[in-house]
């Protein structure tokens, strides 16, 4: 299997909880998946999360990454989201050391603080653009990079 | 508080160990007679007596323990039950709210320790929690896939005091268990065993949590299907029934084996298919079409073994939904059973009877002559284990009970003294090496102080069975650390506890041995000393496939 096809996104729906990242990534490791990226946030539902994992299944059958999540109880709901109609954005946050960032502001960042030691700008997209904005800001003197796991929604059309 | 919830949930034993951070639940125990609290000597002991209690007469094994070493020593209990799907509620004291996190004395992350061996756990540091919590862990432990689930209460929660809720209401958003057979599914898995050539069936221990035996019976008979079980899934279909294929597995019979791996359709029901199921995965059952997997837990779907057909499903429910639709057999099948009949003849269980030595099927032989297929045997792990799922033809479930998937040495005395608590009706006898023996012998105490009717055969090798035969055969024949060279007097040890004990070294012994034991009211320990090469047969050797099963040499 390609290292393309073992990995799935994961939409999850999840309880509150001070238990419940540590029993999601607990049992990630523990079934020998691998998660490459996460990203949690409240969900429109009080008391509940929603999580978006990039997980690679490992040796496991790529379904098992779903199923093992939905036994857990904590977890309400799991939507797998690979390869779908989906908005995958990731943000990054970087500071470069140039005062001229004209190539990134055509790219579609915005700055958010500009001073005598450098420029703070910030960029969303899909991961491959993300990518490469990173690549650009190379070129720009990059001093620090942060970067989001992706999050994604099913489009509307 | 708490101990009201367990009287509301219809708990009648607590197996435990009062300690610095449980100490408000027990000083409140007295004052509640209808819970019927047993100590234990070790933590370890608790859990196995309520999996063992739990395994024996259905109902949920909970246990008390402290925080830190206590709960911490209850860790291999709860993997036991969670391996075999085990209803267990594990009530353990936590440190204060509010020293969580500050290393206080016997603090111990015990939700940490435990995730990955219970089906769910909860650390309760508000006392509003605490009647939904407990309330909710019943029912998750004993709904769906039977698992144990562990409550971490912390000490100032154990004193303060909730307002009784309506526990009839449960809402859990994250646990829906699964109602309805897909009925088109079934028709079809239905007829794909009628159709087949070659089928067979495989039940695990889903056949008997389900109460499906009679369903399984059924079908099997109806559709012609030969039925083999797994480990734990002993009882699920009658041994000495003409299409029973007995054990499977790496030391399963020659003819189940045989049958698996020739079948062309292959029906597994309530199981996980594991490694010690299918040998070498790439080899396993290499004729076969149409695999069919039926299992509660729809994560068992693909786990190891792709189905063509899958039903997540309750095992009673899928095959009563599954019979009415069997119709017309396959014209092969008389000449599949002749297929299999010249295999059970080819490859019989047998051993070596008469090598000067005490072997351990003639012990079993006679044991379970006094069984009479009433009375529970619960085997510890290892080669004693495999002899007595073997060495008898049970025809009714529940009376083999055994630490199958987690292979847990130690097992066998406190399960067996927990499903005496759970089955006072019933004989139990508990079948344990030496080794396995001893790692939890302090539980004798429990046995005497209660006057426990358990019967322990000690099957006594000297050395730690199944790693010397490993060695001898896998590896290199270098007896590496499993020869058992200063154990206890057995004889002597269960006098000290204050119970009766023999020891039998010849043949002729068993009887009277096995007589005293009938006879004596309360524990009693046989000690026999059995032939210290005997070894388990069949058994495929390590990485090999089932075809490549060794069977007993010819002496």
């Amino acid at each position: 299997m390609s290292d393309q096809e073992r990995v799935r996104v994961l939409s999850v729906l999840v309880e509150d909880g001070s238990n419940t990242l540590s029993k999601v990534s607990g049992l990630i490791r523990r079934r020998g998946f691998h998660v490459r990226s996460i990203s949690v946030g409240p969900s429109r539902a009080a008391g509940r999360s929603r999580m978006t994992l990039t997980v690679d299944a490992g040796h496991a059958e790529v379904d098992q990454v779903r199923k093992q999540l939905e036994r857990l109880v904590e977890v309400v709901e799991v939507e797998d989201v690979t390869g779908q109609y989906v908005h995958s954005r990731e943000l990054v946050v970087a500071k470069v050391s140039a005062s001229e960032v004209a190539g990134l502001l055509k790219r579609g960042a915005k700055v958010l603080d500009a001073g005598p030691d450098g420029t703070t700008v910030e960029f969303a997209g899909e991961g491959k653009d993300v990518g490469d904005f990173i690549d650009e800001l190379i070129q720009h003197g990059v001093l620090d990079v942060a970067r989001s796991g992706p999050v994604v929604m099913r489009r509307t059309a | 508080m708490i101990l009201e919830a367990l009287e509301r949930e219809g708990v009648e034993f607590i197996f435990g160990y009062p300690g610095g951070a449980n100490l408000p639940i027990y000083q409140h125990l007295p004052e509640h007679p209808k819970l019927k609290h047993i100590l234990v000597r070790h933590e370890q002991g608790a859990a196995h007596m309520a999996d063992g209690y739990a395994r024996a007469c259905g109902k949920p094994g909970v246990v008390f323990a402290t925080s830190g070493p206590g709960a911490l020593n209850l860790v291999t209990g709860l993997a036991t039950a969670y391996m075999d799907s085990v209803p267990m509620i594990a009530i353990t004291g936590q440190v204060a709210s509010t020293q969580v996190g500050r290393d206080a004395f016997q603090e111990t992350d015990v939700i940490g320790a435990t995730s990955s061996v219970t089906k769910h756990s909860y650390l309760v540091t508000n006392i509003d929690q605490l009647p939904r919590v407990i309330h909710e862990a019943f029912h998750i432990a004993t709904t769906g896939r039977p698992g144990p689930v562990l409550i971490d209460i912390c000490k100032d929660v154990q004193q303060a005091d909730a307002e009784r809720i309506n526990t009839e209401r449960l809402d859990i958003p994250g646990y829906q268990l699964n109602g309805h057979v897909h009925l088109e599914r079934a028709r079809e898995a239905a007829r794909a065993v009628a159709n087949a050539e070659r089928p067979v069936i495989l039940a695990g221990h889903g056949v008997l949590l389900s109460h499906a035996e009679s369903e399984l019976r059924e079908f099997a008979e109806k559709a012609g299907a030969p039925v083999g079980t797994t480990l734990l899934g002993i009882g699920a279909f009658p041994v000495n029934h003409p299409l029973s294929l007995h054990m499977t597995g790496f030391m399963g019979t020659g003819w189940n084996l045989k049958a698996v791996q020739n079948a062309d359709v292959l029906m597994m029901v309530g199981m996980r298919v594991d490694d010690r199921v299918t040998a070498r995965l790439a080899d396993f059952a290499p004729k076969v079409k149409t695999f069919i997997h039926i299992d509660i837990d729809g994560s068992e779907m693909g786990k190891n073994v792709r189905p063509h057909i899958e039903l997540v499903a309750d095992a009673k429910n899928a095959l009563e939904a599954m019979t009415p639709h069997i119709g017309e057999l396959h014209e092969g099948r008389g000449q599949w059973f002749s297929q299999i009949d010249a295999w059970r003849e080819e490859h019989p269980l047998k051993y070596t009877h008469s090598n000067g030595h005490l072997q351990p099927q003639d012990v079993l032989i006679d044991m379970y002559r006094r069984c009479r297929n009433e009375a529970i045997v619960v085997a510890d792990v290892g080669q004693n284990q495999i002899w007595a799922a073997l060495w008898w033809n049970y025809d009714r479930p529940g009376l083999f009970l055994n630490s199958g998937g987690s292979g847990t040495m130690g097992f066998a005395l406190p399960a067996a003294i927990g499903a005496k608590f759970g089955r006072p009706d019933a004989a139990v006898w508990c079948v344990a090496g030496e080794g396995g023996f001893v790692m939890t012998a302090q539980e004798l105490s429990v046995a005497v102080e209660h006057q426990l009717d358990v019967k322990i055969v000690l099957l006594n090798n000297f050395s730690l069975g199944m790693v010397r035969q490993f060695q001898d055969d896998f590896y290199g024949g270098v007896r590496s650390q499993s020869e058992l060279t200063h154990m206890p007097d057995f004889v002597k040890l269960a006098d000290a506890y204050g119970m009766p004990a023999v020891r039998v070294d010849r043949f002729e012994e068993i009887g009277p041995a096995m007589d005293a034991a009938e006879r004596t009211k309360g524990p009693f320990l046989i000690d026999f000393r059995i032939d210290p090469e005997a070894n388990v047969y069949p058994i495929v050797p390590l990485g090999k496939s089932l075809n490549d099963f060794w069977e007993a040499p010819d002496k």
